[in-house]
């Protein structure tokens, strides 16, 4: 706010604008506190050999950045971190959406079936991980059991990361069948009735008003989901064993980020990582705006 | 209309995702990790301010007189093993200084990263344990309370009765002192007799060598048709596992002195070999990564284990613990003569020691509780409760009757023999975990009948330590 518009204000004006400062000042501080300064701080912090517990940082540029750029551990993360999108994502759309459908229709029981798939939504995150390792387990677990085979799942580095992005997809279907499920409600019924009079049957119906109806929606949950994805963690840190064999073709980026900067206790390194991350993320956000003018349909 | 909200609600999630990315360099994975046990950390010491102001010299002045009565403190450790029995001397120590104090236990790898997350941002517990791998980086940036004054005035704490390695380990090299030894730690084998007794193979005695462990692991691997391993040791076993087969054959993981190590030397290359040949019988590396060498233990699919004597409970406790009997560490026959030699058996050992923070509300009552603690009275008590041996010396014969049905005389009998101090430097994590993961002794691991990536490891890891050294 400019002096000059100070001036001119009436008094009633000033309380006013008094007033919406101290509306929005919790959410400013916030944002500033937990947000902005930490953000900040990382930038600095991966220009700086950090010394223990954040004190006696010493500037050295950019000789993180080539440290990190230059290790192939950052390059195969960042490939298994795609890896795991390239599954979670496309999967989670798809499934979630021919359950959206389904379960759209007025049936006997569809808010039963609905809790049922979003239920995995309520659980936490480590819990699912955890249930999820044990079916895995090569020995004494669940899967191997029923199927009698003496798979791997999560040691053969050739299927570990199909492993693990499996239990993304099995968590984020619930949550993205119930935005797909509220964009179809969206959708004018009489739509339907038309091509239902012109003889269009439901496929056809499917993949010439739903999904393109529909794509505002799909756009959103692809671009969340998305940054979702590739900033996975928690997955692989509590499936995956440090001994693991198939821990460096499984690791995410942030991962590794948390193992150095917590476990090794190189925040400097750690935040370079992080930031090599964020520029990923954003040019990945670009093309998917880019993107959105091209394929997304708004009435 | 539907445009707009839909591109606002866009906006917002890429700033709050991207924000919440950035930001997690402080904040997010530590709280994440810790889960519960998270918040307990956050919520130790409040008044900080107040710790400010009592810089640890001044409120020496009265020490050994337990804490005026009232306040509390938070106790943090990684061994619920332990937790009954602590909070059991505890509470003792509550009912006479007034001051009541609860033990929070946090596992092991999210332990260091809240008590440095703690200590960075100023609201750590006020006593907790301190351990080889880290406590130098502690010792050197004051974060923790100086105890000289305190232990200068307290007639019950003399440092001298402690085991010399331990109290080295957490005296800093101006002379600060900055933990009490708490306890010792030694390595025993243990076997399942069951599973012995079953396949009709003789069980280990105080005299075995390693090549008898890796002659009745072959049997009874071989006899159960891979149902049963005779032998489990992931990578992480290092402590109770590999290591002690190095210093075994002669080498060492890391010197004296603390700067180098002898893990590429012929010798140590002997004693991976001795691993490796035993690996070959023993569950393969893709099982022990997915299940635990301690787990596959206790449901019978693995005839012997090492362990160490921090761990005793845990097996006592278990279902099947009539079959379970600890013999001495095996030792190898380097020379070749029948008999074991002075420098053939060795028994890793540790102390984890009892610190402060420096930025405690309440100095004195922290020193008052972990004199109690360490104290000989204390160190008896701990090793009668049978939570470990005690970390003065000469006070440990009671853990050996501790537990009842159960001879663990193994771990006080190795003291016979050399122990060494469990090898650390400055950053002991950084080399630790690389030695485990792939480019240190996992392909090895996962590929134990090919001698030569074995001795490929066995270089990779003298150059794994001496690059993370130089780092340091």
């Amino acid at each position: 706010m400019s002096e000059k518009k100070k001036k001119g204000m009436t008094a009633a004006e000033k309380r006013t604008a008094y007033w919406a400062w101290a509306f929005v000042a919790p959410t400013i501080i916030g944002l500033i506190v937990l947000n902005f300064y930490p953000a900040i701080n990382t930038v600095w912090q991966s220009l700086c050999k950090t010394g223990d517990f954040g004190r006696g940082n010493t500037f050295v540029g950019f000789a993180n950045y080539a440290k990190v750029l230059s290790a192939g551990e950052t390059w195969q993360s960042l490939w298994n971190t795609i890896k795991y999108a390239l599954i979670e994502v496309p999967f989670g759309v798809v499934i979630a959406l021919i359950l959206a459908v389904f379960l759209n229709q007025k049936l006997k029981g569809t808010s039963v079936f609905r809790t049922i798939f979003f239920l995995p939504m309520v659980c936490a995150p480590a819990a699912v991980a955890m249930v999820w390792k044990w079916l895995y387990n090569q020995q004494f677990g669940l899967l191997n059991n029923i199927f009698h085979t003496n798979v791997a799942w999560i040691s053969n580095p050739k299927i570990a990361w199909i492993s693990i992005a499996i239990i993304g997809v099995w968590s984020v279907i619930g949550y993205n069948m119930v935005l797909f499920i509220s964009g179809l409600q969206e959708i004018p019924g009489d739509y339907y009735e038309a091509a239902s009079i012109d003889g269009a049957n439901g496929v056809r119906q499917f993949l010439s008003i739903t999904v393109p109806l529909l794509s505002p929606t799909t756009f959103f949950i692809v671009q969340t989901r998305l940054i979702g994805a590739l900033t996975v963690f928690d997955l692989m840190f509590m499936v995956m064993d440090k001994t693991n064999l198939a821990l460096q073709k499984t690791q995410s980026i942030v991962y590794l980020f948390y193992t150095y900067a917590f476990t090794n206790g190189n925040k400097g390194y750690g935040a370079t990582l992080v930031m090599v991350l964020v520029v990923f993320i954003m040019i990945v956000t670009f093309i998917m705006q880019k993107a959105e003018k091209k394929f997304v349909y708004y009435n | 209309m539907k445009k707009k909200v839909l591109s606002m609600l866009l906006a917002s999630a890429m700033v709050l995702s991207l924000a919440a990315c950035g930001g997690s360099g402080s904040a997010a994975p530590a709280s994440d990790a810790g889960g519960t046990d998270a918040a307990a950390a956050e919520e130790a010491p409040a008044e900080e301010a107040a710790a400010e102001e009592a810089p640890a010299e001044e409120a020496a002045a009265d020490t050994a007189a337990p804490a005026s009565g009232g306040g509390s403190i938070t106790i943090n450790i990684w061994d619920s093993n332990q937790q009954p029995g602590l909070q059991q001397i505890v509470d003792e120590w509550s009912k006479e200084s007034g001051v009541s104090a609860k033990i929070e236990v946090v596992d092991w790898d999210n332990y260091w990263t809240l008590l440095e997350a703690g200590a960075s941002g100023g609201t750590m517990p006020d006593v907790f344990w301190m351990h080889s791998n880290t406590v130098q980086m502690y010792m050197e940036n004051d974060i923790l309370l100086k105890l000289n004054d305190y232990i200068d005035k307290d007639d019950t704490i003399d440092m001298s009765k402690y085991y010399e390695g331990i109290v080295n380990l957490y005296t800093r090299s101006d002379g600060n002192i900055y933990a009490i030894p708490k306890d010792h730690d030694t390595i025993a084998l243990l076997y399942n007799k069951a599973i012995f007794d079953q396949y009709g193979v003789e069980c280990p005695t105080d005299e075995w060598t390693w090549e008898d462990v890796y002659e009745a692991a072959a049997k009874i691997t071989e006899a159960s048709g891979g149902e049963v391993y005779g032998y489990a040791m992931n990578t992480s076993n290092n402590q109770d596992g590999w290591y002690n087969l190095v210093y075994d054959y002669g080498a060492q993981i890391i010197n004296d002195t603390h700067d180098g190590t002898s893990i590429g030397s012929a010798e140590g290359k002997a004693g991976m070999e001795m691993v490796r040949k035993i690996l070959t019988v023993a569950a393969p590396q893709s099982v022990v990564a997915e299940t635990g060498t301690d787990s596959l233990f206790q449901s019978g699919k693995v005839a012997m284990i090492t362990q160490g004597s921090w761990m005793i409970n845990s097996f006592y406790t278990a279902e099947n613990h009539a079959d379970y009997y600890w013999a001495l560490l095996p030792y190898a026959d380097v020379n070749g003569n029948g008999t074991c030699d002075d420098g053939e058996r060795y028994s890793a050992y540790n102390g984890l020691g009892w610190a402060a923070s420096a930025a405690t509300a309440n100095p004195d009552a922290c020193y008052s509780l972990i004199s109690y603690l360490c104290s000989e009275e204390g160190q008896k008590k701990q090793a009668e409760l049978g939570i470990t041996m005690a970390g003065m010396e000469g006070v440990s014969d009671a853990f050996a009757n501790a537990f009842d049905g159960m001879d663990v005389s193994a771990f006080v009998k190795i003291e016979d023999y050399r122990l060494f101090f469990r090898p650390y430097t400055r950053k002991t994590t950084v080399w630790e975990d690389a030695l485990q993961q792939q480019g240190g002794f996992l392909d090895p691991w996962q590929n134990p009948e090919d001698p030569a990536l074995m001795e490929q490891a066995c270089d990779n890891a003298q150059k794994i330590i001496e690059d993370a050294i130089a780092a340091e």
